[in-house]
């Protein structure tokens, strides 16, 4: 198998923890809240899936699981940011953290132990193909993420609920003054970020990955984050940067494996560097984002 | 985390404790030994097997030790912290587990001198301060041997974590081992630089396999990651420390096991006789720190018989796998033809041998 093809075959299931946490957040922040503890997040929810899977549970209980453990933390960052109406980013922060611990404490007797994957499915007819064959055959959460990629993505573009999300975030003020309520929708899209991130750590730790050790999500959550600014707030941006980073992060391990004359340290950052610089341009076009921009993101919001 | 919020109720109880009591100190209190350990503390790897070194001084002391055990401690201020506060508490053997706590335990041991300091992968000696290194170059060696007696490819990989000369020698020895049964072999390494991402380790073995490596040796990874990975890409591995063969039970080439216990066992000895003198402890299969355990049935047998020729001698220091000729990879002369590489020559080396043809970062 040459670079280029293991490039291909990888970079989907390389992407899929950050596109399934990276489009939880998206929808949260299109309502206009910044929920900073996605890390914590997927923390829990591997350490939760993992042990479901270990213990004899299966994956799919396991991402249910993970996806209650995840809305489990997002309840409490929605209960201080709009129920209390706590400043969202050290709410945020606060909940990351707190996931993190948890997920060292449950999973502690875990630690280091493994368990089986999930068998990759083949695309019929597509999968024979040379060179970029291996895209075409993935595990079933792979090929969910991007129905579900598709599936916001319409959401945002043609129904009424995009709408409604888009409009809370642009103008909480305005939506509640022609009768929405922007709480109780706000705590919805929460909800639905905590399970996304819930499942994006189950994926790491039950089927990318298939162990548990104490912070092994090791920034994942963090790089989401940025991938839904670099994504400026749209979801067909943000699946490509999410595609992106995972292939950088293959391609540079695999410049190595071709013993490249470059210097690994550097390799190694690639990812991080090509996503500043994207980002750093998008962000140069103040039009584009003030385009595709949440207006009240992280804004306190309340009667 | 949790280990290091209730070790610091248990002392705030403990130094209560201590104050209701400490007219009543005697001779008889029990020999405190605090391990401060980089990583959780699991079933393999690293911390696993500097906490496992302990239980012969259990089993020799009883109740005449208690040990504290500090897992999953960030190096920085935080460690620092830690260890004053565990020193504070009593404890007079001080085990620092990870090369970044040298300066925090190094004032330790400067501030109060009837603390003994052991210290992991250092380089700084104090009379009551012992840095300690393990010589896995020695199994390295021998597992290269055995890794190019299994390989069909001809290539071999590695996944490592830091290009940092403990490491780097160890890939050596591995190359040379294996050019040692055959001579064309290759080595690709891919150094991730970080101690700590399962996944990214996972991916550079992955990678590894996609280019046609079917041994890799997971060099310096405390989870079973790459071993996972390899039994089920059906490759062979191996790795260091503690064995995880049953992370691969089909597919395990051998462990470059390490065991603490005779160094630690030997350093609470002169502890408490008083005569304890800090030194660079650089130990190998001579010093029964390192020994290769696990052995796959799948090397052949007049390898095998070779490897265990090879042990021997290493074990009795009639050879060391660092004696010339040795080419650096980049064609220059490495080690002269009859002269050996001494110890400090073996710990500072930052060269990558002929037949590595991953270069190495700068």
């Amino acid at each position: 198998m040459s670079g280029i093809e293991f490039i291909l075959a990888g970079m989907l299931a390389a992407a899929t923890p950050f596109l399934l946490a990276a489009l939880g957040e998206l929808v949260v922040e299109r309502a206009g809240v910044l929920n900073l503890g996605l890390e914590g997040m997927m923390a829990l929810g591997a350490a939760i899936g993992f042990i479901v899977v270990y213990e004899g549970g299966g994956h799919v209980a396991a991402f249910v699981a993970a996806g209650f453990a995840g809305v489990g933390l997002a309840l409490i960052f929605a209960g201080l940011a709009l129920g209390l109406r706590a400043n969202q980013v050290a709410v945020g922060l606060a909940v990351g953290i707190l996931g993190q611990g948890l997920s060292s404490l449950v999973g502690n007797s875990y630690e280091s132990l493994t368990i089986t994957g999930l068998p990759k499915l083949a695309f019929p007819g597509l999968s024979d193909l040379p060179v970029v064959g291996g895209m075409f055959v993935q595990d079933i959460v792979v090929w969910l993420s991007l129905v579900a990629t598709a599936a916001i993505w319409a959401m945002f573009r043609y129904s009424r609920l995009g709408l409604v999300l888009r409009a809370i975030g642009e103008n909480p003020t305005a939506a509640r003054a022609i009768g929405y309520r922007v709480i109780a929708l706000r705590l919805w899209a929460v909800v639905f970020g905590g399970a996304m991130a819930g499942f994006a750590g189950a994926y790491a730790a039950t089927v990318y990955t298939p162990l548990w050790a104490d912070g092994m999500i090791a920034g994942r959550g963090w790089i989401a984050l940025a991938l839904v600014v670099f994504g400026t707030w749209l979801t067909g941006r943000i699946f490509f940067g999410a595609l992106l980073f995972g292939a950088l992060s293959l391609a540079s391990l695999v410049a190595q494996t071709e013993g490249w004359a470059v210097p690994s340290q550097l390799l190694s950052s690639l990812p991080y560097i090509v996503t500043i610089v994207v980002l750093g341009i998008i962000t140069s076009n103040k039009k584009l984002l003030k385009l595709n921009g949440v207006a009240s993101l992280g804004e306190t919001f309340g009667p | 985390m949790i280990a290091r919020r209730t070790f610091l109720q248990t002392s705030a109880f403990a130094a209560i404790a201590a104050a209701i009591s400490a007219r009543g100190a005697s001779a008889a209190d029990p020999l405190g030994i605090a391990l401060v350990l980089p990583s959780p503390l699991g079933d393999v790897g690293w911390s696993h097997t500097l906490a496992a070194g302990l239980d012969p001084i259990k089993a020799a002391y009883g109740d005449a030790v208690s040990f504290t055990i500090l897992e999953n401690i960030a190096e920085g201020p935080d460690a620092d912290r830690i260890m004053t506060k565990a020193v504070a508490d009593g404890n007079k053997v001080l085990i620092a587990g990870s090369f970044g706590y040298q300066n925090g335990a190094m004032q330790i041991a400067k501030r109060d001198p009837s603390v003994t300091v052991l210290h992991a992968s250092g380089f700084m000696v104090a009379p009551n301060f012992s840095p300690f290194a393990a010589k896995y170059f020695q199994g390295t060696y021998l597992l290269g041997m055995a890794a190019a007696a299994v390989s069909k490819s001809g290539k071999l990989g590695s996944v490592s974590a830091f290009a940092i000369p403990e490491l780097i020698t160890s890939v050596n020895a591995f190359t040379l081992g294996a050019q040692a049964v055959n001579p064309d072999v290759e080595v690709s390494v891919v150094w991730v630089n970080t101690w700590f991402d399962p996944a990214k380790e996972q991916e550079a073995a992955k990678a590894l396999i996609a280019q046609g490596c079917d041994v890799i040796f997971s060099n310096a990874q405390d989870t079973p990651s790459v071993i996972a990975a390899c039994e089920e890409a059906g490759v062979h591995a191996f790795n260091l420390n503690s064995s995880m063969k049953k992370y691969a039970p089909t597919k395990y080439l051998g462990c470059v096991a390490t065991d603490w216990s005779p160094f630690f066992k030997a350093s609470v000895d002169a502890h408490l006789a008083g005569n304890f003198v800090g030194a660079n402890a650089f130990l190998g299969v001579a010093d029964k720190v390192v020994e290769v355990v696990d052995w796959s049935a799948d090397i052949p047998a007049e390898v095998m018989t070779k490897i265990t020729e090879a042990e021997a001698k290493i074990a009795d220091g009639s050879f060391n796998p660092f004696t010339g000729p040795i080419t650096k990879a980049d064609g220059s002369e490495g080690v002269a033809a009859g002269v050996s590489l001494t110890d400090p020559e073996i710990i500072a080396m930052d060269w990558h041998v002929k037949g590595v043809a991953t270069p190495l970062p700068q």
